[in-house]
């Protein structure tokens, strides 16, 4: 069997962080272990190299908003879903920017949260609804050109049916509305900031055939990140 | 609309009276001081028939510019057709005057101009500068024609001081009063648009109170039953009451940036009465949306209305701006077939029944 991927949460509400191990407690495969809850960010530090594969990351801890510290999360190796009751798309698309590879919503929590975990710890892309909402109304003159096919499919999804549905109603097999929403994503990981995480998500998007080299637009090239000393080997 | 129409009303309704002003002062002239003159020296003229003839030509230009100007702003052919006749007229008239005495007898100089004034007032300040210079030119044609002497040019030059004079003061005069009354019904229209500002946020505020205290009935006693224990969290009912609760503590966060009449407000209202059955309904928007024509929202939310009393336990409402347009969508659990309203107003409504899920797209296009 799999070794289950380690997972610590940032949450500064005890009943908030509760409910998110319970939530990775009543996952049917166990898939996910929790290693660590800490209240704030110094938590993390004084361990040397990640202590998890994946942090769950409260974007508002005792009031502040801490998506300037994803980067040095990033930095240190950590995978980081952030978990928000946030939803500005300006919010959404700033921590996405920053490096996190999932953005999921308090109201979204429940459905999406042990999946988009799994999803950062292999590098793949997740995109919650209230991701495609920030995508859809990405308005900034940098953003990346989606096809008609891929914006069609993050609407339909940003709009509440299923993967399954979406398929119906465009026609196309579940797996190719998933293909689409993951390479509308994985679009974005390729623009804005550079980060050790983005260039994983897109190593593998690449390997896994959601998106071809060429289909990236290069608003940044990849040896400024390969310069990056922070940067290892994209994981596999 | 609200906003403009008064500006214009009021605006309008100023010009129309001094339109009026001008009619009458313009009449009054040719009836009491050219008339007057006319009949004071009867005798002097060669033919008074030929006099009086030509001064009725001039009333008439003058009942028909007067019509022309309270209709409206005439164009530039209706005006100086009625400048011309005036024209026409009065130089006709001063020609028929008796030589060396027609400065003394003329009455129709300054009716002409008058006249003018009435049908030019509101064109451009050159036409009437043009007809005004016209109508004297005629006018030493005439003395010129009949021999010009130094006291009749004094003469001349002391008329056309203080006739076209006044004239020209009493259009540019009108003329300001025009940009004064524009200036006032602006800043009317702006002590409106405050006043609707006002109303606005007072409606808002009053609606956020209303729903506050509908939150201090439904939500505080929930919360309160939780807390002692009489309501049990792992109850399906006690998880939808929860659930329709937090819907409703969202929404009163969401609300910072509505106003009454837009489409998302109207969805709000129409999500209410689905709440207070029970149904957890939750609203989200993407991008900045266009403004929706009212019949196209009322389109849009007789769709809402029907879907939503359609759902059995949830619906989520999301608007996207698209090309062109906005889409509005409806994800609900409505278990059966919704039949839906007829589309139209440029909205078109799609929909999809997937196993117990309905999904129906409202998606209005501007063009």
């Amino acid at each position: 069997m799999e070794q289950p991927v380690t997972v610590a949460i940032i949450e500064d509400h005890p009943v908030v962080a509760e409910g998110v191990a319970s939530w990775i407690r009543s996952d049917p495969g166990q898939r996910v272990r929790l290693v660590q809850t800490a209240r704030d960010l110094t938590g993390l530090s004084g361990v040397p190299g990640p202590s998890a594969d994946v942090i769950i990351l409260d974007l508002e801890l005792s009031g502040e908003l801490v998506t300037a510290q994803i980067p040095g999360l990033v930095a240190a190796g950590y995978r980081v879903v952030a978990f928000s009751g946030h939803s500005d798309p300006e919010i959404v698309m700033e921590t996405l920017d920053n490096g996190a590879h999932a953005y999921v919503s308090k109201e979204e929590g429940r459905d999406h949260l042990v999946e988009a975990v799994l999803a950062a710890a292999a590098d793949r892309p997740y995109v919650t609804r209230s991701q495609a909402r920030a995508i859809l109304a990405d308005q900034r003159p940098a953003r990346p050109a989606l096809s008609e096919q891929e914006r069609q499919a993050l609407l339909l999804w940003f709009q509440g049916m299923s993967k399954a549905s979406v398929g119906r109603r465009m026609s196309i097999s579940e797996n190719t509305v998933r293909q689409y929403i993951s390479r509308a994503r994985a679009k974005y990981a390729a623009t804005g900031r550079p980060a050790p995480s983005k260039d994983a998500l897109l190593t593998r998007a690449i390997e896994d055939g959601v998106i071809r080299p060429g289909e990236i637009t290069p608003y940044r090239s990849f040896a400024s990140a390969a310069a990056d000393p922070s940067l290892g080997a994209p994981g596999q | 609309m609200t906003a403009v129409q008064p500006t214009a009303m009021m605006s309008g309704r100023y010009q129309r009276a001094f339109t009026v002003a001008v009619v009458f002062l313009v009449a009054g002239w040719h009836l009491a001081g050219a008339g007057g003159q006319l009949l004071h020296n009867r005798a002097a003229y060669g033919s008074f028939a030929f006099q009086g003839a030509m001064w009725l030509v001039m009333a008439l230009a003058i009942t028909a510019g007067s019509v022309l100007v309270l209709r409206g702003a005439p164009g530039w052919r209706p005006a100086w057709a009625v400048a011309l006749i005036a024209l026409a007229a009065s130089t006709a008239a001063a020609a028929a005057s008796p030589d060396g005495q027609m400065l003394a007898v003329n009455w129709a100089w300054g009716s002409a101009g008058w006249i003018g004034v009435l049908v030019l007032f509101r064109r451009r300040f050159s036409e009437l500068a043009l007809f005004l210079a016209a109508e004297a030119l005629a006018t030493l044609g005439v003395l010129a024609w009949d021999g010009l002497n130094r006291a009749e040019l004094a003469g001349f030059l002391a008329v056309l001081a203080w006739s076209t004079g006044a004239q020209v003061a009493v259009a540019a005069g009108v003329r300001a009063l025009d940009v004064a009354a524009g200036h006032a019904a602006a800043a009317a229209r702006s002590e409106h648009a405050a006043r609707e500002r006002a109303a606005t946020a007072e409606i808002i505020a009053a609606a956020r109170h209303a729903r506050w205290l509908a939150l201090q009935e439904s939500a505080v006693p929930l919360i309160a039953e939780l807390a002692v224990g009489t309501a049990d969290p792992g109850d399906t009912q006690v998880r939808i009451r929860c659930a329709v609760q937090a819907a409703r503590l969202r929404r009163l966060m969401a609300e910072g940036d509505q106003v009454p009449g837009s489409l998302v407000h109207e969805l709000h209202a129409s999500a209410d009465v689905a709440e207070r059955r029970g149904i957890a309904v939750e609203i989200e928007t993407a991008g900045p949306l266009p403004q929706v024509p009212g019949p196209a929202r009322r389109v849009i939310t007789d769709a809402a209305i029907t879907i939503l009393t359609a759902a059995r336990s949830q619906a989520r409402i999301t608007l996207a701006a698209v090309t062109a347009g906005i889409a509005v969508s409806f994800v609900t659990d409505t278990g059966a077939v919704v039949h839906l309203p007829a589309a139209g107003e440029g909205v078109a409504i799609q929909q999809q029944q997937d196993g117990g899920m309905f999904w129906a797209e409202a998606r209005w296009n501007s063009l």
